[in-house]
C-alpha cells in the first residue's frame, strides 16, 4: 500500500480553499480570497479585525497572506479536519471558543492599556502590547492565557505566510513533495 | 443495540500493536475485528505539509492537568494506522540496564524479564520491517544482529554538530531508524526531503501502511473504522472479558462485538480510559483494578535542545524527521550523578519552517520583521540537537475518569502528570552540556530554551510486571483479572529508558503474538 512518487508529483503545488463567493463555489488560495473580499463564517468583523492586526504585527505579511480566511475557515469543519495548531497543543474542541475567549480578552486588554481595541492601535503601540503579552498576561486580559495564544496565533502566521509552497520558495528551501497540498483544505 | 457474530478476537486501536496483531492471529485462521475509532486513511491522505500533517493527530478532548501536563495530541494518532502513521522513526533499542532499575537503584520498576528475553525479538523485528544503521559504531548498544541496511546518509548540518561532539572528546554514530537506506523488500529508499512527520506515503519508513495492514487485510481481519470503543464486557463472573460495546461515529448506533479475546491497543491514554470506563459489580473500579493500578505509573520523556547558527548553507531542509546521528555517552545510569535516568542526543533531524518543530518556533520570542530575518537566516542556517531524557515512574502520575463527558457519555481521561526533581536536574545538566557542543561547533550563535522540558512519548499506565499486586499485567501484556484480556502498547512500560518507544513496542507485541498463536487452546478455553 504506496502511493507511487511519479504520479504524485504531478499537478501545481497549490494549496487552494472551496470559497463561496456570489453564490457560486470558487478554487481561490488564501491570498485571492483576501483579495476578493470573501466574507468569513465564524469570526465576527471584529474578531476578524483583531486576529488580522494581531497576525500583521506577529509576522507582517500575515494578513495579506488570508490568516483569518484561513483560521476561519478551519474553525468552521469537524474536529476532525481541523489544521489549526491549537488542535496539537490539546486546545479542547470545538476550538472557536478559544479564538473567541483570545480576540475578546486581546481586545478588552487592549482597551484597558490605550483605550482602544488592538485593531486600532499604532503599529508601535501593538508591538510593545504584544511583546508584552507573549511574556506575561496583560492586565485587563481574561481567558486563555496570553503566551499561550500569542504562540498559537504566532504559528498560525507562520503557518499561513511560510508554511506553504510559496513560503518555502520565499526562503529559497525546496518544497519536494510527495503527495502536493492540492486539495481543499 | 446490534449485535454482530460472534469472532475469536477483537482488538481496539488499529495501530502497529492492534494490526500486528491482527495480523497474526488471522494468519493462524483465527477471525479478528479490528475496532478502530478514526477514518480509514490511505498513502494518499499522506499530504506532504505540515499544517495537512495535523489531521493525523489526535483530537478528542482530555483532560491535563498536573505541573507538566502531558503533551498528548502532538504524541497521538487516530484512524485506521494509528500514530505510526506519520512517526518520525528513530528506532534505538532499550538498554539491558533499563530492565532493572528498581533492583539497581530503588526507584521506579522493574520489567518482569531482563532484555535478553527481547533480544531476539527486536532482531526478528529489525528484519521483518527493515531497520537502517551500524551497530559496531553503536558502541552502547546491547547485544543483538547487525541491523539489515546500512546506516542512512547524513547531510553537512549534522556533520557540523557531530565535530562540536567530537571536539568535546564525545562519541556519535550513525542513527539506527527504520527507514530504508536502501531498497528493502521492495520498498524504495528514502529520498531526503524530510515530510516523514506528515508521513511517508512511498514506503520508504516503517508504518503500518507498509507492515501490518496490508497483511492483516490479506489474512482476512476485518478493519472497522469510524468505530469508538465505549466499554470491554465480562462475563457474570467477572473472569473472562466476552466483548465490547462501541458506536459507530457515523451513524451514532451502538453495537457489541462478542469475541473469545479481547485485545486492547488503544495507546497510553485511552486503553486505562477504556478499562476504568468499564466497570461493572465484580470490577467496581475499573477492569481488573482490585489493586488501583489502573491508569498509574504513566510517564513522558522530556526533551532538551539546543540549537546555533551558521552563515553558511548546512542544508537543514534535507534528510529525515529522524537523527541522522546519535550520542548515548550520557545514557549509563548511575547513583555518582545527581540524579537517576538515561538520556540520548539526537543530532541532525531535518528542518521545516513551520509547526511545533519547525524552525519559527526555535526562537519563539521573536516576532514582526526581527521573525522574518531570523526565518531567513535560519532556513539554511540552523543546525539543532535534542536529548529524549528518562523520566522515572511515579504512582501520582495518572490517568483517571474526569467528571466531563465525551458526546457519547463516555469520561474523558483526566491525565495528571508532574516531573519529579530527578527528571528537572537530568533537563539542566542535558541543557547545559547541549549548549557545551553547540559551542564547541563553528556556529556563529548559539543557545538553548530555558525550559521547562519539552514532553515527548507518553508511556505507561498499565505497567507490566512479575506479581499481580503491583502491576497491571504479566509479561505478555495479560491483564492479572481476565484471563482472556490483553493489553499493547507502551502503556505496558514499567520505566521508559531513553530511547523512543517503537522498535521496544514491535518486539514485545510480536513476542505477544507468538505466546497467543501457540497458546489460543488454553487462553480461549
Ligand atoms: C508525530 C509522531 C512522531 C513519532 N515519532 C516516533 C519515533 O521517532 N520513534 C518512535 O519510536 N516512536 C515515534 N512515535 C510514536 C509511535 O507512533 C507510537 O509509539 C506507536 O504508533 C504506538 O503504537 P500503538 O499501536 O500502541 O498505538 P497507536 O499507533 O497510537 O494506535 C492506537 C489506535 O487506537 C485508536 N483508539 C484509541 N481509542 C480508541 C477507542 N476508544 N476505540 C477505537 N479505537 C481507539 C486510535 O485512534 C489509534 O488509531 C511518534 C508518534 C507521532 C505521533
Ligand atoms: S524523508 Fe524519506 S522516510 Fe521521510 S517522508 Fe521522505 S522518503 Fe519518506
Amino acid at each position: 500500500m504506496t502511493v507511487d512518487r511519479r504520479s504524485m508529483l504531478k499537478g501545481a503545488a497549490l494549496s487552494a480553499f472551496a470559497f463561496t463567493v456570489g453564490g457560486a463555489t470558487s478554487w481561490l488560495t488564501l491570498r485571492e480570497a483576501y483579495a476578493q473580499s470573501v466574507p468569513l463564517n465564524v469570526l465576527t468583523p471584529t474578531e476578524r479585525a483583531a486576529l488580522e492586526a494581531l497576525g500583521e504585527t506577529l509576522l507582517p505579511g500575515a494578513r495579506e497572506a488570508g490568516i483569518a480566511l484561513y483560521v476561519d475557515h478551519q474553525l468552521s469543519v469537524d474536529p476532525g479536519d481541523c489544521l489549526l495548531a491549537a488542535r496539537v497543543a490539546n486546545v479542547p474542541p470545538p476550538v472557536s471558543n478559544f479564538y473567541r475567549a483570545c480576540l475578546g480578552a486581546l481586545d478588552r486588554a487592549a482597551t484597558a492599556a490605550h483605550g482602544m481595541p488592538f485593531a486600532q492601535l499604532s503599529p508601535e503601540q501593538r508591538n510593545h502590547f504584544v511583546d508584552a503579552m507573549r511574556q506575561k498576561v496583560p492586565e485587563g486580559w481574561t481567558g486563555p492565557p496570553s503566551p499561550f495564544f500569542y504562540l498559537l496565533a504566532r504559528m498560525d502566521a507562520v503557518d499561513v505566510v511560510y508554511g506553504t509552497v510559496e513560503g518555502f520558495e520565499r526562503l529559497g528551501v525546496p518544497y519536494m513533495p510527495h503527495v502536493s497540498p492540492t486539495s481543499k483544505w | 443495540m446490534a449485535i454482530p457474530e460472534k469472532v475469536d478476537a477483537v482488538i481496539v486501536g488499529a495501530g502497529p500493536s492492534g494490526l500486528m496483531l491482527a495480523a497474526r492471529l488471522s494468519e493462524a485462521g483465527r477471525k479478528v475485528v479490528v475496532l478502530e475509532l478514526g477514518p480509514p486513511w490511505e498513502p494518499k491522505d499522506l499530504i506532504s505539509s505540515q499544517i495537512w500533517s495535523r489531521r493525523l493527530k489526535w483530537h478528542g478532548a482530555n483532560q491535563l492537568e498536573g505541573r507538566n501536563p502531558v503533551a498528548h495530541n502532538f504524541n497521538a494518532g487516530w484512524g485506521v494506522g494509528g500514530s505510526v502513521i506519520h512517526q518520525y522513526a528513530n528506532w534505538p533499542r532499550l538498554h539491558a540496564e533499563d530492565f532493572n532499575v528498581h533492583s539497581a537503584f530503588g526507584r521506579g520498576l522493574d520489567w518482569p524479564f531482563s532484555y535478553d528475553v527481547l533480544r531476539p525479538w527486536y532482531d526478528r523485528i529489525q528484519n521483518e520491517v527493515g531497520v537502517s544503521g551500524d551497530h559496531t559504531r553503536e558502541v552502547w548498544r546491547p547485544a543483538g544482529a547487525p541491523y539489515p541496511m546500512p546506516p542512512v546518509k547524513v547531510f553537512p548540518h549534522a556533520e557540523r554538530v557531530a565535530e562540536g561532539f567530537q571536539k568535546l572528546g564525545m562519541r556519535v554514530s550513525p542513527a539506527p531508524v527504520a527507514i530504508n537506506s536502501v531498497p528493502f523488500k521492495g520498498r524504495p529508499a528514502c529520498v531526503y526531503d524530510a515530510w516523514c512527520d506528515a508521513g511517508c506515503p512511498i514506503g520508504a519508513l516503517v508504518n503500518t501502511f507498509v507492515t501490518y495492514l496490508p497483511e492483516a487485510l490479506k489474512h482476512g481481519a476485518e478493519i472497522r473504522p469510524y468505530s469508538n470503543a465505549l466499554r470491554v464486557l465480562t462475563n457474570a463472573r467477572g473472569d473472562r472479558a466476552h466483548g465490547v460495546e462501541y458506536v459507530d461515529t457515523r451513524t451514532k448506533e451502538r453495537q457489541v462485538q462478542m469475541a473469545d479475546l479481547v485485545i486492547l491497543s488503544a495507546f497510553t491514554s485511552q486503553t486505562p480510559r477504556l478499562m476504568l470506563n468499564s466497570a461493572n459489580d465484580k470490577h467496581p473500579n475499573g477492569l481488573s483494578n482490585s489493586n488501583g493500578l489502573v491508569g498509574r505509573y504513566i510517564m513522558t520523556h522530556t526533551g532538551a535542545s539546543a540549537f546555533g547558527l551558521f552563515d553558511e548553507d548546512v542544508q537543514n531542509y534535507m534528510g529525515t524527521s529522524a537523527a541522522q546521528l546519535i550520542s548515548q555517552d550520557g545514557y549509563a545510569k548511575s547513583s555518582k550523578r545527581d540524579f537517576i535516568g538515561s538520556y540520548t542526543w539526537m543530532i541532525g533531524a531535518a528542518s521545516k519552517p513551520n509547526d511545533f518543530t519547525g524552525i519559527a518556533n526555535t526562537q519563539v520570542p521573536l516576532f514582526g520583521a526581527a521573525l522574518h530575518d531570523y526565518m531567513k537566516r535560519a532556513s539554511k542556517g540552523l543546525v539543532k540537537i535534542s536529548a529524549v531524557m528518562e523520566a522515572l515512574p511515579n504512582a501520582d502520575n495518572r490517568i483517571v475518569l474526569s467528571d466531563r463527558k465525551d458526546e457519547y457519555g463516555m469520561p474523558i481521561a483526566r491525565i495528571i502528570h508532574s516531573l519529579d526533581e530527578d527528571a528537572l536536574k537530568l533537563f539542566a545538566h542535558a541543557r547545559e552540556e547541549g549548549l557545551r557542543i553547540m559551542h564547541a561547533t563553528a556556529a556563529k550563535e548559539v543557545w538553548a530554551p530555558p525550559g521547562p522540558p519539552a514532553l515527548l512519548h507518553f508511556t505507561g499506565g498499565t505497567p507490566m510486571g512479575k506479581s499481580a499486586a503491583d502491576s497491571v499485567t504479566d509479561g505478555y501484556g495479560r491483564a492479572h483479572e481476565l484471563a482472556n484480556l490483553y493489553i499493547t502498547g507502551a502503556g505496558l512500560y514499567p520505566t521508559e529508558g531513553a530511547v523512543h518507544p517503537t522498535f521496544t513496542l514491535h518486539a514485545l507485541t510480536a513476542r505477544t503474538a507468538d505466546h497467543l498463536v501457540r497458546n489460543w487452546g488454553t487462553i480461549v478455553a
